[in-house]
């Protein structure tokens, strides 16, 4: 008997029994799940009473005159930007500077990156402290230096409270970007950065038409995190405003939470799961399709 | 001389962002070490007058944290032992043996990783209902290991097609089974991608809210991470036992942090290159 046959006959059975747990697991909290918010979607049922089948009316409610779940949408459109080009841009300098020399590289390393290990909720929490315009850090140093801009009740205002929240989600992620750009930059040859080195040009000139334009994969990597990110924006909001003040800061993450848990509008809250699970997936796909970008570099190639 | 100012200016630069880093933490020891009686109202906190531990008993005296700390361990090891077991047998198996589909099957678990876990919250509700498991740790312990299996498999099969395939060849020609291969020769070589698979999923389980949030309901099963919220109810009137609060919930996650980085930032330098 050939050795090579006995290899590779079983073996399709072999493969299988290997994967089945994976593939149980998967299908029982994966894939039904996502099937059943499409299905759930079409009814109205509050978790407990008999479900109504109504087709698309939760969709076309939620498009055509749920103004909360316009804020989600619009919120998300600010985050997704403002978040990913300043941890990119912050994360890359920190990196940068870090890599090319100081000597405090391990604990400044260590200081940048202990937000992104720490409970959003605890971050929520802490900031709140900062933002608080009464004896909060902020609105005191503004009464100490007659800043009186920094005593402004940022998470009151519905015009400023996104932006606030926004500038926590960066202090709490740039240590993750950070962290990723110093594997990008340690993995490039290091002829590159000696060379550009004896070419006498200046460490800004370095970093920004030697060092950025080489991490191109690091840059698309860093971007699909950010986006997929935005879209699981849950705890810090739910820490920090609530939602509020008057829904100006809700994400559909939080919106499917008030409307499934609080509000026990089942049917209402798959749909707008729906919403999310479409657009996550498709902002995923254009990036992958479009950009190329891989996410754990050349795993997928 | 230029280049030394430019280095000078990178230094100063970096430690004061750093400083700027620092400050919530800053605003949480202080107020978690200041005595309740003389609790810092201005600055956010951000001034220490007296030093205390006092904060610190209250939690302990007034809280369960410590069984809330036990059941976040429960919930993440058995998470742990059940993503690295069944994800590296599939990954084994992706790596090294022939199945029909097996690219579509990677592609969907692939793209299991975009997906935002709060659009599956109300699904696994009512899954757990069904089974019996909800308010209980296997209603988490189950998703969690789900939710983590697609990264491990991707880490696991790189890491497995690096290794040499001569040693696997000679000990199937030698007549070793496919299973002794795998337990014996595969997965002690592989030690490093199994220690980041370990580290990610432990880390993140320990992290996760909103499915706790929804799932578990009983004071006595609730994870760590579900804490700053349980007490900061409680301790309202008390910040000073609130902070202390978050202290002893994220001190082992920075120490297990600490002790792990060289390693982790070796493996992403690893990945990357």
């Amino acid at each position: 008997m050939n050795r090579a046959d006995s290899l590779t006959q079983p073996l399709q059975f072999r493969g299988l029994l290997f994967i089945t747990p994976v593939l149980l697991f998967f299908s029982v909290f994966i894939v039904y799940p996502v099937l059943y918010i499409f299905y759930l979607g079409m009814f109205d049922w509050d978790g407990i009473n008999d479900s109504k089948f109504i087709l698309f009316k939760n969709y076309i409610k939620l498009f055509s005159s749920d103004r909360v779940f316009w804020i989600s949408l619009r919120n998300a459109a600010y985050w997704a930007p403002l978040t990913i080009i300043s941890q990119m841009v912050l994360g890359f300098i920190v990196a940068f500077l870090l890599e090319i020399r100081t000597p405090f590289v391990t604990i400044l390393r260590t200081i940048f990156f202990i937000p992104t290990i720490i409970s959003p909720i605890i971050v929520g929490i802490l900031w709140q402290q900062i933002y608080n315009p009464f004896g909060g850090l902020l609105s005191d140093i503004g009464y100490a230096t007659g800043f009186d801009s920094l005593t402004y009740a940022f998470l009151a205002d519905t015009r400023t409270a996104v932006f606030a929240v926004i500038v926590v989600n960066v202090w709490q992620w740039m240590g993750f970007s950070m962290l990723i750009y110093i594997a990008g930059i340690k993995s490039l040859p290091k002829s590159v950065l000696d060379m550009a080195k004896i070419d006498g040009l200046s460490m800004a000139k370095m970093a920004m038409y030697v060092v950025w334009p080489m991490l191109k994969h690091v840059h698309l990597t860093l971007i699909l995190l950010g986006v997929i990110g935005t879209m699981q924006t849950f705890p810090l909001i739910y820490s920090l405003t609530s939602g509020g003040p008057n829904h100006a800061t809700e994400m559909l993450p939080n919106y499917i939470f008030q409307q499934g848990f609080l509000l026990h509008n089942m049917g209402y809250a798959s749909a707008i799961s729906v919403v999310l699970f479409i657009i996550s997936i498709g902002l995923s796909i254009l990036q992958i399709k479009f950009l190329k970008v891989n996410f754990i570099n050349k795993e997928l190639k | 001389m230029r280049t030394q100012n430019t280095a000078l200016l990178a230094n100063v630069f970096l430690i004061t962002l750093a400083f700027i880093w620092l400050i919530p933490l800053a605003i949480m020891a202080i107020t978690a070490f200041s005595p309740p009686e003389y609790r810092p109202t201005t600055y956010g906190g951000l001034q220490l007058t007296h030093f205390s531990i006092k904060n610190f008993q209250i939690v302990f005296e007034e809280t369960s944290i410590v069984r809330n700390f036990i059941n976040s361990l429960i919930i993440a090891c058995t998470s742990v032992v059940l993503v690295v077991i069944f994800s590296s047998m599939a990954a084994y198996s992706f790596a090294r043996m022939q199945i029909k589909g097996k690219n579509i099957l990677f592609f969907l678990l692939i793209s299991a990783l975009m997906l935002p876990v709060p659009t599956l919250i109300l699904p696994i509700f009512q899954i757990n209902k069904s089974l019996g498991i909800l308010d209980s740790h296997l209603g988490l312990i189950f998703p969690y290991a789900a939710f983590g299996m697609p990264f491990a498999i991707i880490i696991l099969r790189s890491f497995f097609e690096s290794l040499p395939k001569e040693l696997e060849e000679s000990a199937i020609i030698d007549g070793v089974s496919h299973y002794r291969i795998f337990l014996f020769i595969v997965l002690p070589s592989s030690w490093p991608a199994i220690a980041v698979v370990i580290i990610f999923q432990f880390m993140t389980c320990f992290n996760e809210f909103i499915l706790a949030l929804v799932t578990i309901d009983s004071p006595s099963l609730k994870p760590l991470s579900l804490v700053p919220l349980v007490y900061s109810g409680q301790f309202l009137s008390q910040p000073g036992a609130m902070f202390a609060t978050l202290i002893i919930v994220t001190v082992p996650v920075i120490l297990v942090f600490v002790f792990v980085q060289r390693f982790m930032v070796n493996m992403t330098i690893k990945n990357n290159s």
